[in-house]
């Protein structure tokens, strides 16, 4: 069911466009002492699943193992805030995840959000930021998992 | 006025409702038809008609179409079954067939006409108990008070516990604020309107907008079903004045027993994405949690609509006006944590999840579940709870 990565370039490349300036316009963040996540710490989806057909509203429900959740801004350890990636791969690493439309931040600490997306298939990755919003060293991340809104 | 003919053999009964039988206020009556067969009204059929229902009345004349009012219920859609509702006390039914322009059949297929008697009370329920002493009363607002169109309305409890509606507890309920209202029936579920606004999630104040004038205000407490607690836990109903903002003296009180909590926002829920309600879980789950239009942090992290979860095992919603305790029952996720793995022993559980702010104490209005009953299946390595 899974369908090939190149038949929706198209779509990605648009994505990275949008997303570029934001990478090319911080220099800040070069060097960002980046956190230790604690052994074991997963993020993953509990809805939707991949492969499967969406409406074109619909809730993405969060999951987090072996670590907690705190809003950006707060240094606590062993937690991140949730940023739901849409259509778009994790940039480099060692900077903060950019805000746009294809990066959501959750930075109140939501462990759900809703999302609106055109028909057709779509990339879903969740990737946990620290207080900074940059990914932890190794990144939490959830595999990219391609749904279809019908 | 002609009236169709019909076999002698047909014979018209009541299903499973016989006389002198005892019935509940509400009932389904079933109807059974032998030897002819069922038309709506208007199709003229040889050896067919549709059922009429007499409640408290004699035959009414066979040579004319059967009157259709309260007390002669047709069925003319060829229904063989109807839901009544009938006072208590006692009452007569009685079952007779018409053909399609309602007029009875030669000879009358009719059924004994029967006697059933609904209870006084339906006490086949027993309301849920309140344990003596248990009250409800209003904070800050004395009878006869002056308050603004706009007013925080808050409601103190004592000896009683909140825990929201849908959840079962041997001794608590939720908030039911009776504005311009009697109290209602006390042995059946509050109204739900304007005048009977209800506090579901066990909130304990509300923002409560009333016309100038005059107007009384009541507590009544009513368990998870909304039924109001034998005895029912109420406050005295009091008069208040309300009058325009801009002209009222700022008569309302502005200090507040105990702590202040957080406000939350009204459309907050805190739920079990697993196990849900009734499941059969492994002694070692992870119990996964869910929240909805608010966030997560660490405890002590102070931040706007953000909290932190706590799992609830084996015991009744705390009180809502202090922290939440710390131990093997109440497991706190004070790491902002949105899971938890736990290893009970084999059995009946019950799990609820409320949410705290940064000093555990609950919201206001308080984010929590429901309380879910669990099953633990048998065989498992440990039997201990861990941590």
């Amino acid at each position: 069911m899974r369908i090939s990565r190149r038949s929706f370039a198209g779509l990605l490349a648009a994505s990275c466009v949008m997303a570029g300036p934001f990478w090319a316009a911080d220099g800040l963040a070069q060097a960002v002492k980046r956190q230790k996540p604690p052994p074991g710490a997963l993020v993953y989806f509990h809805y939707p699943l991949d492969g499967l057909r969406v409406p074109e509203r619909f809730t993405v429900r969060i999951g987090l193992r072996n670590m907690g959740v705190a809003p950006a801004g707060v240094e606590h350890a062993a937690t991140g805030h949730h940023h739901l990636l849409i259509d778009t791969d994790p940039g480099p690493p060692g900077r903060p995840i950019p805000s746009d439309y294809n990066n959501i931040h959750l930075g109140n600490g939501q462990t759900e959000v809703v999302v609106t997306l055109p028909k057709g298939p779509h990339t879903l990755q969740l990737l946990l930021g620290d207080h900074t919003h940059t990914p932890h060293d190794p990144p939490v991340m959830s595999p990219k998992i391609t749904i279809y809104v019908r | 006025m002609q009236r169709s003919p019909a076999p002698t053999t047909a014979k018209l009964s009541f299903v499973g409702l016989a006389n002198n039988d005892r019935v509940p206020g509400k009932f389904t009556v079933r109807f059974a038809i032998s030897g002819m067969e069922i038309a709506p009204a208007g199709q003229a059929r040889r050896n067919a008609g549709h059922h009429h229902l007499l409640i408290d009345t004699e035959l009414p004349a066979l040579d004319r179409p059967i009157p259709s009012d309260f007390n002669h219920i047709h069925f003319g859609g060829g229904q063989t079954e109807a839901e009544i509702a009938l006072t208590p006390g006692r009452h007569t039914l009685q079952l007779l067939f018409a053909d399609h322009n309602h007029v009875p059949h030669d000879p009358p297929i009719m059924s004994d006409r029967i006697t059933v008697e609904v209870a006084a009370d339906p006490a086949e329920k027993p309301r849920s108990a309140a344990a003596p002493g248990g009250r409800v009363f209003f904070i800050d607002l004395k009878d006869g008070a002056t308050i603004p169109t706009r007013a925080k309305i808050r409601f103190g409890i004592e000896g009683i516990a909140i825990t929201p509606a849908g959840t079962m507890s041997p001794n608590g309920g939720h908030h039911h604020l009776l504005v311009d209202a009697e109290v209602p029936a006390l042995d059946r579920e509050i109204p739900s309107d304007f005048n009977h606004l209800h506090f579901g999630r066990g909130q304990t104040e509300v923002e409560l907008t009333l016309p100038p004038g005059e107007h009384t205000l009541q507590l009544l407490l009513g368990d998870h079903e909304h039924v109001p607690h034998d005895p029912p836990v109420m406050s005295e109903r009091i008069r208040v004045r309300v009058v325009d903002m801009a002209q009222a003296v700022s008569a309302t009180p502005a200090a507040v027993g105990g702590r202040p909590r957080t406000a939350a926002p009204n459309d907050a829920v805190v739920y079990f994405i697993y196990p849900k309600d009734g499941a059969t879980i492994f002694p070692s789950s992870t119990i996964r949690f869910g929240l909805r239009n608010m966030g997560v942090a660490p405890a002590g992290v102070a931040k706007p609509n953000t909290g932190h979860h706590h799992l609830l095992v084996d015991v009744p919603t705390p009180g809502l006006g202090e922290p939440i305790p710390s131990d093997l029952n109440h497991i706190h996720l004070g790491g902002g944590q949105t899971e938890r793995r736990i290893t009970l022993p084999p059995g009946k559980h019950t799990l609820q999840l409320l949410l705290a702010d940064a000093a555990h104490v609950p919201h206001d209005p308080p984010v929590m579940s429901e309380r879910i009953t669990v099953t633990v299946m048998p065989g498992g390595r440990k039997s201990a709870r861990r941590r």
